[in-house]
């Protein structure tokens, strides 16, 4: 019995050896299998023959023969298995010369995969899709050091940083420059170079519950009404469920009038600091008040706000599309509305995501070509917004998912999330700001004129003035 | 100094090597001494510089240690420390390195690197015409592209020929609907990927001198010429089309009117970061009640960890407790867990309004403690969280401690007279110090600089009202550095964090240099004993 096994193993071994020696490999795999089969089949006759002879011996070789004869079998589909995987990869490596690696996130990626055996056979040129998890943590070291992708997506608020180090390359979207939602082509434009492609926008919208409000409200003062009346019949804990992040609330501050950055010709102006301004404040006094009164959450929590808005507790809402999934399977029935005005119409803050080209690439030219020929066109623009829930960039894809549809409609007016570099030091402050002013510590007035003072020093550096010393220390 | 080698090995240490073992050592010297060149070669060719030096030296090291006899020992400490120098040593030059310069967004690439950026770029001159383009080649892989400006005329175009206007070309192929023929002679049609997979074809000058144009983007081909040109002599970049010159000033070039060009590059700015750091809105925030609250913390959760932990020890410390292992064993999962999570998980039991904490308490006596609201409170809740985390650990080594305590120092306590509370206070207590004395020290480093704690339970919540610069109550040092530094500010600067690196382990150095001093005292009143 064991020389059987023996013998499998050696023409197995020696198949895989052949294999490995590659060569017209399919066919010698096959001239081997052959060969094993026949062998395989001279033993069982042999052995057929012997059983006929003597039972009790025949007994043992007809089950020794059957074993070998599986143990062939699984050697023979083992070497032919090892013998396409050496030929598939052989075709991998050899087919294309030049290649474009992306570096995309773990929605983007398998989309991305996807596409890329259509994009290979009709362009000969490889497509290489690395998940990758924090792109932009990674690429500004893997970049200058020569390892960094051809292409990566990002969001358009890093633009900025990136631009500015030389690590991205302008790109010319020629006549398709046309195709896209003009605001999601602004928001890649830094300094007037165009340095990434957008795909997909997102931004905040107003979610109501259908069964508590029949129809939205449209001013902020209704939103408290009909909130409010609603906690005094008891069917909700607070008018309005607020997140506590100031991302969330800046449709409501920018609908009394407040602001983060002036805008200019030239974009966000970092000298103009908006947080204390008199709209901002006007929004910081509306929290305040109805946080006093009782319909507002004294103490604001991301997933508190979700929770009690998909459990019925809350009937209004604002978030964005990602939250979109855990509120349908919670199963409350929503609403989407345009934003509640005040002074004027309430704006969230726009995102923007996007196909960008590394600068430090050898093949910028082929990444270019690639966005503007092969992803700019209709159908892998609708691909990218199908899975991705969000509205696309690209105007000729509609979606036609309602709540996609009413979460563009809000973005219309969105305000581009502001790319410059000195928004990294606005939202530690100002939410802090709206911290105290939810906690009731500082009236909206002082909070948020503080919390300008403290953006404002901070963007200013060490090229401020040392007026104040440590007498702030005490308690 | 190979012949010398050789001979000490032959001769050295008692145990005479053999010609073959000698060989064999020295071959593989060389092979590591060529890998350490050809790397640190590498290294230097590609700017980073402190890695070539530091895999030179770490070859020098090397060298040394097996070549001279008296190193002898050492080596077989080689890897070891060749590792120590990899993971820990070099990380902190580097540390050290980066601190003395302007790394960070802005400043990504190299000099050269930068400068490769800038020459990259090309201009349309006055009058120079831009094209659509369309690329063929043939056979022997040369290129030819036909032209259509944007008023409708078509050329064919050849490097190093005068443009062919469309009319007079010859073996023009069928034409598409766009007027762009199939292919012209033996020149085939590409496709745009076709011709950008060529890396050189942007570089490619299509027609004469005079009207000769490049590939430029996927759409356009245009007489481009260079924008930028590096003068090495001067160590400036002129713009050929203004005339201006850049001069790099603290990794950035600069021109005379204060312009800068993108792409700055990693240059020494000396002190900068530091003076920036000393200078900064930072230290005009309530640092004197960040410093004590930091201290207290560290302070506190060091008492309150260890006082449990060796609590639970000296129970368990009775042989005859029942089922002692298996409440031990218990008594480690906040120990097994990762702190990561167990922070994360407590944060919601203290959530004021959804927690499992409050809801029980209102449930039960009717309070809903505000624990990320309240300063007082929060601050309470931290310290229970640490307590959490921490004790386990005290639990362990004093379990450890006690049991190395001799019985025979209590029997002669007791005959003495001494009653329990005696006993653990004139025997138990000291003789633990001495073993356990050093761990509290190491402890409360540890605790001094527990960032993760602080920033992922609460993020150094809640605020203080009217403070100059961003600060929590909770906040410890470095967190509240970290807002300030990395969340704030101008993207990333590694420059600066490395800087603010350097002086946090100052800090730290100097506080447990302090604190070991205490610790002898302790070993004086073990030797006591």
């Amino acid at each position: 019995m064991k020389n059987y096994f023996f013998k499998a193993a050696v023409v197995a071994l020696a198949m895989i050896v052949l294999v490995a020696c590659g060569g017209d490999t399919q066919q010698v795999v096959e001239e081997a299998a052959q060969q094993v089969e026949e062998a395989a089949q001279q033993v069982q006759e042999n052995s057929e023959e012997i059983a006929e002879q003597v039972d009790q011996a025949a007994a043992e070789a007809e089950q020794a023969v059957e074993e070998a004869q599986e143990a062939v079998e699984e050697a023979v589909t083992e070497a032919e298995e090892a013998a396409e995987e050496v030929v598939d990869e052989a075709e991998e490596v050899m087919e294309f010369e030049t290649s474009i690696t992306i570096w995309a996130d773990d929605t983007r990626a398998p989309i991305l995969s996807e596409l890329a055996e259509g994009f290979q056979n009709e362009y000969g040129v490889g497509l290489v899709v690395e998940q990758v998890a924090d792109i932009n943590d990674q690429f500004p070291i893997a970049a200058p050091a020569g390892e960094g992708p051809d292409i990566l997506i990002l969001a358009h608020d890093r633009i900025g940083g990136f631009y500015a180090s030389g690590l991205l390359a302008p790109l010319d979207l020629g006549d398709t420059a046309g195709e896209f939602l003009p605001v999601s082509v602004d928001a890649f434009t830094y300094e007037g170079d165009l340095v990434g492609m957008p795909y997909a926008i997102e931004n905040l919208g107003f979610f109501y519950n259908t069964d508590l409000v029949e129809t939205a409200p449209t001013t902020w003062d209704e939103v408290i009404e009909v909130g409010g009346a609603l906690v005094e019949s008891g069917d909700a804990t607070y008018a309005i469920a607020l997140t506590g992040t100031t991302y969330d609330m800046f449709p409501l501050q920018t609908a009394f009038g407040g602001y983060v950055f002036g805008q200019s010709e030239a974009g966000y102006d970092p000298s103009d600091v908006g947080i204390d301004s008199e709209g901002m404040i006007a929004a910081g006094e509306f929290v305040q008040t109805n946080v006093e009164a009782g319909l507002i959450s004294d103490s604001l929590d991301w997933d508190t706000a979700h929770v009690q808005f998909e459990t019925g507790e809350i009937p209004f809402l604002m978030a964005g599309p990602w939250a979109l999934d855990r509120i349908r399977e919670a199963g409350v029935p929503y609403g989407i509305a345009p934003f509640p005005t005040a002074e004027k119409e309430g704006q969230p803050f726009l995102g923007v995501q996007g196909f960008a080209v590394n600068a430090l690439s050898e093949n910028v030219l082929l990444a270019q070509t690639f966005l503007t020929e092969f992803v700019a066109t209709e159908d892998v623009m609708r691909q990218l917004a199908e899975s991705g829930n969000r509205p696309s960039a690209f105007a000729a894809v509609a979606s036609e998912d309602p709540d996609l549809v009413s979460l563009g409609d809000a973005g219309v007016n969105a305000l581009p999330m502001p790319a410059i570099p000195e928004m990294g030091s606005v939202w530690g402050s100002w939410g802090d700001a709206f911290t105290l002013i939810v906690n009731g510590e500082q009236s909206a007035e002082d909070a948020l004129t503080n919390g300008g003072e403290q953006i404002r020093a901070l963007i200013a550096g060490e090229e401020l003035p040392e007026e104040e010393g440590e007498e702030e220390t005490d308690e | 100094m190979a012949v010398q080698a050789l001979k000490r090995f032959e001769t050295g240490d008692g145990q005479s090597a053999t010609l073959s073992n000698v060989v064999i050592r020295l071959v593989l010297l060389l092979a590591i001494d060529a890998f350490a060149i050809w790397f640190a070669v590498r290294a230097f060719g590609e700017g980073y510089l402190p890695l070539g030096i530091a895999i030179a030296l770490i070859a020098a090291g090397v060298n040394y240690v097996i070549l001279v006899k008296e190193m002898y020992p050492i080596r077989w400490m080689l890897l070891g420390l060749i590792l120590m120098a990899m993971f820990s040593i070099y990380p902190i030059l580097l540390t050290v390195f980066v601190a003395f310069t302007n790394y960070g967004d802005g400043h990504l690439l190299t000099k050269p690197q930068s400068i490769e950026q800038i020459t990259k770029a090309r201009f349309v001159p006055e009058g120079g015409s831009a094209y659509t383009w369309t690329g063929y080649s043939n056979e022997a892989g040369d290129y030819a592209l036909w032209l259509q400006s944007e008023n409708g005329d078509s050329f064919l175009a050849f490097p190093g020929q005068t443009l062919i206007p469309a009319a007079e070309a010859t073996g023009l192929g069928e034409l598409d609907s766009e007027g762009i023929p199939e292919s012209v002679g033996d020149y085939e049609r590409l496709n745009a990927f076709q011709v950008a997979s060529d890396q050189n074809i942007s570089t490619i000058q299509f027609g004469s001198e005079l009207d000769g144009v490049q590939i430029r983007s996927p759409q356009e081909a245009a007489q481009l010429q260079p924008k930028f040109a590096y003068d090495e002599a001067n160590d400036i970049i002129n713009d050929l089309e203004t005339g201006v010159s850049y001069t790099p000033v603290e990794g950035r070039w600069t021109a005379a009117n204060g312009d800068e060009l993108t792409a700055g590059f990693r240059a020494n700015v000396g002190l900068d970061n530091f003076t920036r750091f000393f200078q900064s809105p930072a230290f005009r925030g309530p640092l004197v009640r960040i410093i004590i609250w930091n201290f207290a913390f560290a302070f506190f959760s060091v008492f309150a960890t260890f006082a449990l932990g060796l609590a639970i020890a000296y129970v368990f410390n009775d042989p005859e407790f029942p089922g002692r292992k298996i409440i031990q064993s218990f008594l480690l999962i906040p120990y097994t867990i990762p702190s990561l999570i167990t922070i994360l998980i407590w944060r919601g039991m203290f959530n004021p309004q959804v927690g499992v904490i409050n809801r029980t308490l209102s449930d039960l006596i009717g309070i809903a403690p505000a624990w990320t609201v309240d300063p007082w409170l929060a601050k309470i809740a931290i310290l229970i969280v640490n307590l959490w985390l921490g004790y386990p650990y005290f639990m362990l080594i004093c379990s450890g401690a006690l049991q190395a305590i001799p019985g025979d120092l209590y029997e002669a306590a007791s005959i003495d007279g001494a009653n329990a509370w005696q006993q653990f206070y004139k025997i138990t207590l000291p003789l633990l110090l001495v073993a356990v004395g050093p761990l509290l020290v190491a402890s409360f480093t540890f605790n001094f600089n527990n960032f993760n704690i602080i920033f992922l339970f609460i993020e150094g919540g809640p605020p203080i009202a009217g403070s100059p610069t961003r600060a929590g109550h909770t906040d410890i040092l470095i967190s509240y550095v970290y807002n300030l530094a990395f969340a704030a500010g101008r993207g990333k600067e590694y420059g600066l964090g490395a800087a603010i690196t350097i002086v946090i382990f100052v800090v730290v150095a100097v506080i447990t240099l302090f604190q070991f001093r205490y610790t002898k005292m302790w070993e004086e009143v073990g030797e006591g004993v």
